[in-house]
């Protein structure tokens, strides 16, 4: 009942912090290990020799230029979709919302065959062969983009949902008290501050579609000089049963994500978005 | 302007930049290269264990004839699914026989051009470390053993269908360590490591150098043909018939085959345009002449084809004429030659009749009333052609024959001479085939024989000499499809082809 009553409290003894430090450096070690030790192993089946054949050849070469494009292609084309997307579920309340939200996800839970098997179907349904008189998709370039919007799509817009939630609106409410229109609001204090967020939706979209490799299988095909980004390369080598070119173009392809992804976030990252303007 | 319209505008035109990236290079390439040839590509479903042959034959065929042949690579199964949806492309290469008898159940195919052997091994790593030679080796303990899924890989379906009939197979299965979806994956695994022996094709295993393989007997009888299919709906058929007759030809695309290791076909012999003989009944034209004139259009071939008695044929063949197939009007004729042909098929047969004119002014009902003094006769001749040969057969078992002989006004080598004959008016009466009489029967009139032997029956065969037995094949089966029964049909042939039954 009184204070007095109870011993008095031992003084908070401050315990080392190494053990903690010590967990997360093991913990987070290990995952960096193993994949180090996953790039090790494909570097001791492949050699400089073949890195360079790989190289030289004109498919592969071709196969990364449309990697690449694709690729950046993609990106742009996710973020144009997925910010208005995000904005728009993050800071709205309308009837269907969370329905939106559950097909929203149906990219990233669907088996990436049948992603490609749908869009091939799609694409021979009337108006899908009305709109392939007009530009061929299937089996062709445009196939190859559209199977990696596909799924990377879904994946900027749920970066860019979680991004907007995490934004306090107050700041666009405070823009709107000051004479700002709805737009305004967005375009001038959302966005910037949606800045890493977008980054981050970018980076995911881009390295997503540099791995796709089901739906472009089924929806592009795997034809040399076409429709052969490197995923399909390295199935390509891998059925004749070429495992050191196989493992060569994957470095490739890892070499060509690091050196993007770094870029993109040293430049992302240090320059706001308003200075990049 | 402000920020936000920079930002839209600068993302439209970075996309812009992106998108010309893509086109330019494939605008320029056609200009840059061949300008003479405008032709499209032909684009080929290509089972992807099968590249390195195909592409290589497939470049040589592009610097050869400036075609390019796109191949587009995938499982057998899956490209299948994709050939069931679109309706693009040209041709069809599966990795074994299964699919491509799938494809052509469906419907998606038309011709069908063998290329290859293959038969199931035991492929282990080079040195056989684990000693396998046996099937009874793979259900060692120390043994991990590979093998292509039954249900998605036909090596798999073959060597559980072989095993189960032998009662070998709940045994092995027990023992298999992983199931793969492809042969090529299970060949991966044993040139990995994962595994110590992997059931893949004899060709997969030779193309790795760090393989070995081992032949065992209940496998040996389990070998599938590797065959390439011209899609149904292809528009471009008689260009890609010509890659897929390049690509058989045992002088072009089988040698590449050979290289790769695998065991090809005794294909055809490559030519650009082939030119073909055939020998042919005279009786047989009106019915077969569309067929072939179809035929060379598709096939790109040219058939020169020489109608006439029979009899005639035959002798020329006996004096060392080679013919790459003969179309007889009679079975004992082919059965006179039997020896330079491969079996005969009956195709079509006809019925013998009594021809006379119009309204049958003489009365002539039956075989007696033409040994009516005065009745100018015409008979095929017994011994140049089929038909008369059969009549004089039909007249002497009737002992109708000596009879007739005072009558006989004229004996000519074909059904066609007759007809003429009877026409201008200095004949009463002939004794000819119902094909004969049909394209003249607003003129003539005809009874028919009632007699075993009042009906010939026409057999093709394919010459055992011709540099172009699977071309050849090929036209039977135009020869032999609904269209060209349609054909003799209309033309008073009776139908006698009885497709074989499948395996």
């Amino acid at each position: 009942m009184t204070a007095e009553a109870g011993p008095p409290l031992p003084p908070l003894r401050c315990r080392p912090d190494w053990p903690f430090f010590a967990g997360l450096a093991v913990l987070s070690g290990v995952y960096v290990l193993f994949i180090v030790a996953m790039l090790a192993a494909d570097l001791s089946f492949t050699s400089p020799r073949h890195l360079l054949r790989a190289l030289a050849s004109p498919e592969i070469r071709y196969a990364i230029k449309l990697s690449l494009i694709s690729c950046s292609l993609t990106t742009l084309l996710s973020l144009w979709i997925a910010v208005p997307t995000g904005y728009l579920l993050s800071r709205h309340r309308f009837p269907g919302k969370r329905l939106m939200d559950a097909i929203l996800d149906i990219p990233i839970v669907l088996p990436p065959l049948v992603i490609g098997l749908s869009l091939l179907i799609l694409f021979q349904t009337p108006p899908g062969r009305a709109l392939q008189q007009l530009v061929p998709v299937t089996y062709a370039i445009p196939s190859v983009i559209l199977a990696q919007f596909a799924v990377a799509c879904a994946f900027a817009v749920r970066t860019m949902l979680v991004t907007f939630d995490q934004i306090s609106p107050r700041c666009e409410q405070v823009a709107l008290t000051l004479g700002c229109n709805r737009s305004q609001a967005f375009w001038r204090v959302a966005l910037p501050e949606a800045r890493r967020g977008l980054l981050t939706a970018a980076t995911l979209a881009w390295a997503r579609a540099l791995g796709e490799f089901g739906p472009i299988l089924v929806f592009s095909g795997a034809t040399r000089m076409r429709t052969e980004v490197l995923p399909t390369t390295v199935f390509l080598e891998l059925s004749v049963g070429n495992i050191e070119a196989a493992v060569a173009v994957s470095l490739i392809m890892i070499a060509a994500a690091l050196i993007v992804l770094t870029l993109a976030r040293l430049f992302g990252l240090r320059a706001p978005l308003e200075r990049v303007l | 302007m402000n920020k936000p319209w920079m930002l839209v505008t600068g993302s439209v035109a970075a996309m812009a930049l992106l998108v010309w990236g893509l086109w330019w290079p494939a605008r320029s390439r056609p200009a840059a290269t061949t300008a003479g040839s405008e032709q499209k590509p032909l684009l080929m479903f290509c089972a992807a264990g099968l590249q390195a042959p195909v592409e290589a034959a497939a470049h040589d065929y592009e610097q050869a004839f400036g075609v390019r042949v796109q191949l587009q690579y995938g499982g057998s199964g899956a490209l299948l699914s994709n050939l069931r949806v679109t309706h693009t492309g040209d041709l069809y290469l599966a990795a074994d026989e299964s699919y491509t008898r799938s494809a052509r159940a469906m419907g998606l195919l038309a011709e069908i051009i063998p290329l290859a052997r293959q038969r199931p091994v035991i492929a282990v790593a080079r040195g056989n470390p684990k000693q396998i030679r046996t099937l009874a080796d793979l259900q060692r303990p120390d043994v991990r053993v590979g093998m292509a899924n039954p249900e998605a890989a036909s090596i798999g379906r073959t060597v559980r269908e072989r095993l189960q009939h032998a009662g070998q197979w709940d045994a092995l299965a027990r023992h298999i360590t992983v199931f793969k979806p492809t042969v090529n994956d299970v060949a991966n695994d044993v040139k990995l490591g994962t595994v110590d022996a992997g059931i893949v094709w004899d060709a997969t295993a030779q193309q790795y150098p760090e393989l070995e393989l081992v032949t065992v007997p209940p496998f040996d009888a389990a070998s599938e043909t590797i065959s390439i299919g011209i899609l149904q709906r292809s528009p471009r058929a008689a260009a890609a018939l010509r890659f897929a007759r390049y690509l058989g030809a045992r002088d072009r695309g089988l040698k590449r085959f050979q290289e790769f290791h695998y065991d090809p076909v005794a294909g055809d012999a490559w030519a650009e345009q082939p030119e073909l003989v055939l020998y042919s009944g005279a009786m047989l034209r009106p019915g077969l002449e569309q067929t072939l004139q179809q035929f060379q259009e598709r096939e790109g071939c040219r058939i020169t084809t020489v109608y006439n008695g029979c009899g005639i044929l035959v002798a020329q063949m006996r004096a060392g004429q080679r013919p790459d197939a003969y179309f007889s009007c009679d079975t004992s004729f082919m059965n006179s030659v039997a020896d330079l042909y491969q079996p005969p098929v009956d195709v079509v047969d006809n019925r013998l009749m009594i021809i006379v004119q119009k309204h049958n002014p003489k009365n002539l009902h039956a075989l007696s009333d033409l040994t009516r003094p005065g009745i100018r006769l015409g008979l095929p001749d017994h011994e140049k052609s089929a038909m008369g040969n059969v009549i004089w057969k039909m007249l002497v078992q009737l002992k109708l024959y000596d009879a007739l002989r005072p009558n006989l006004a004229v004996e000519s080598p074909t059904g066609d001479f007759l007809i003429n004959q009877i026409r201008t008016g200095s004949l009463d009466a002939i004794i000819a085939c119902h094909s004969n009489w049909t394209g003249v029967r607003d003129h003539l009139d005809a009874v028919p024989i009632e007699h075993p032997l009042a009906r010939l029956t026409q057999p093709y065969a394919v010459g055992r000499e011709t540099r172009y037995p699977h071309l050849m094949a090929r036209l039977e089966d135009a020869i032999t499809s609904a269209a060209s029964r349609a054909r003799f049909e209309s033309q008073g042939f009776g139908w006698r082809f009885q497709p074989a039954s499948p395996p």
